[in-house]
């Protein structure tokens, strides 16, 4: 009998869980390598990260990181055929870290209005902060 | 101090010196308004052929009857929300108000690209929305990049290309005119260039092969078909051969946005001229670190967007897609909205 009803409480656990699980909010997108942005991050959001932090404050197009499909000319927005790809990447944990070490931002993501800097700060509109002349 | 509000160089005591008046040009106009006549397309900025105290043509500009008249307009970049411009949708309902003015109603408008500013589905919306109440007959559209983002164009195509080929790309024929709508925004090169891609050029041969060289022919498409600024991806890389299939025509339009500033080139029988932007200015060719939107001084936005204060001296003859001025007695009031 005692066996009987671990059983049903761990029946009635398991369902609760499959449920809480199944309940909980998926990302609304299809993006399928995310490995710095969050996973969950909506269409706009990302989009907005993209034209506002890279097209704008690097003055390069989409295709300076990412790279034209195997067998289409369209862009892959998941592969990571381009290496300027990663580097975005490390570029991006790096301004985070820098806002969050240095200027005391708890959990600073890109795009948030809040940040102390962002790529434009550095990069000026340039692909590389270097191409900038100093006067 | 240089001053650039000043005038330096005005031989022709006509209020405005040559730099001056490209400046000006650079930021007149919402919208361009185009007069196709006898196979010639002339094309005006909107602000300066339009008397705001009555509405019409103001006095001293000739524009001869055409066959029909249509307008551009280009970079609503609806959703854009920066301080270059918090009101995009004022700024295009601004531009809007300036067809709806015009005397004669434009047959329709071609709109050149980047309707929105992150192809989200509200943002596309918003422009549908406020596009309706242009007084127009219909309204042609083409994808800039920023409406094929995400998604390489789907949803744009769904919207806007639902009877087009391809990725977009379409033609029609309106009074013996032949309009040829392209895409060189899906398949970017590196550095920003356009690319039409060869599926496209095969249809676009295949598209005139059958007119006659005395047929006008007028092509929007959203990047510049002519290598304005490489360095910024203001060019298309495979425009030459886009080109090529034209160049027996008589007469041949190109109208472009992309780089929301008016710039203008004859070639042979070709003749190029890009739009302003409804939105937001960029900087002129060079003379930033990269393009992008621009700040100016609040009170200044509408001005450079078109609702423009410049003064312009009679000169009695028209701007035909060349860097000529048009004639303008009046000043033009800033607008109160």
């Amino acid at each position: 009998m005692l066996l009987k009803k671990k059983y049903v409480v761990i029946l009635a656990l398991a369902i609760t869980v499959a449920v809480s699980v199944a309940a909980l909010p998926s990302p609304n997108n299809d993006y399928k390598n995310l490995q710095v942005l969050p996973k969950d991050i909506s269409s706009k959001d990302l989009t907005k990260i993209m034209i506002d932090d890279f097209e704008d404050g690097l003055g390069v197009s989409c295709t300076f990181c990412h790279a034209q499909g195997k067998d289409s000319l369209n862009v892959d927005y998941a592969s990571d055929a381009k290496p300027e790809k990663q580097i975005a990447r490390r570029m991006m944990t790096m301004t985070m870290g820098i806002n969050e070490k240095y200027f005391g931002l708890k959990h600073p993501l890109l795009g948030d209005s809040v940040l102390a800097i962002n790529c434009i700060t550095c990069h000026n509109g340039q692909p590389r902060p270097g191409d900038v002349e100093t006067k | 101090m240089k001053n650039d509000n000043f005038i330096d160089f005005d031989k022709n005591d006509d209020g405005i010196d040559r730099a001056g008046f490209l400046k000006c040009m650079a930021w007149a106009g919402t919208g361009l308004f185009c007069l196709m006549s006898g196979g010639i397309l002339k094309t005006y900025g909107m602000s300066q052929i339009i008397d705001k105290s009555t509405g019409g043509i103001r006095k001293g500009i000739d524009i001869a009857k055409g066959d029909f008249s249509f307008a551009q307009i280009s970079d609503s970049h609806i959703g854009f929300n920066k301080p270059a411009n918090p009101d995009v949708v004022g700024t295009l309902q601004a531009a809007i108000s300036k067809i709806n003015a015009m005397p004669s109603t434009p047959s329709f408008i071609l709109h050149t690209g980047d309707l929105s500013h992150l192809a989200q589905a509200d943002e596309f919306d918003t422009l549908e929305q406020t596009l309706k109440s242009a007084k127009t007959g219909k309204i042609f559209y083409v994808p800039g990049e920023h409406d094929v983002l995400n998604d390489n164009g789907k949803q744009y195509l769904q919207r806007f290309g639902k009877d087009a080929k391809g990725n977009g790309w379409y033609s029609f024929d309106f009074n013996g005119v032949h309009f040829i709508g392209l895409v060189n925004v899906v398949n970017m090169a590196e550095g920003g260039l356009g690319v039409l891609g060869s599926e496209q050029l095969q249809w676009l041969e295949n598209d005139v092969k059958g007119l006659s060289s005395s047929t006008p022919i007028v092509v929007f498409a959203h990047i510049p078909l002519w290598a304005v600024y490489p360095q910024w991806g203001w060019g298309t890389r495979d425009s030459e051969q886009a080109l090529s299939y034209l160049r027996r025509f008589g007469s041949v339009s190109i109208l472009n946005g992309h780089i929301h500033q008016t710039l203008q080139k004859v070639e042979g029988n070709i003749t190029f001229h890009t739009a302003t932007s409804t939105a937001f200015p960029q900087p002129q060719p060079g003379t930033a670190p990269s393009a992008g939107p621009m700040k100016v001084p609040a009170e200044q936005l509408r001005n450079l967007l078109g609702l423009t204060s410049v003064n312009y001296v009679e000169h009695n003859h028209t701007l035909a897609i060349t860097d000529l001025p048009l004639s303008s007695a009046k000043q033009e009031q800033p607008d109160h909205q």
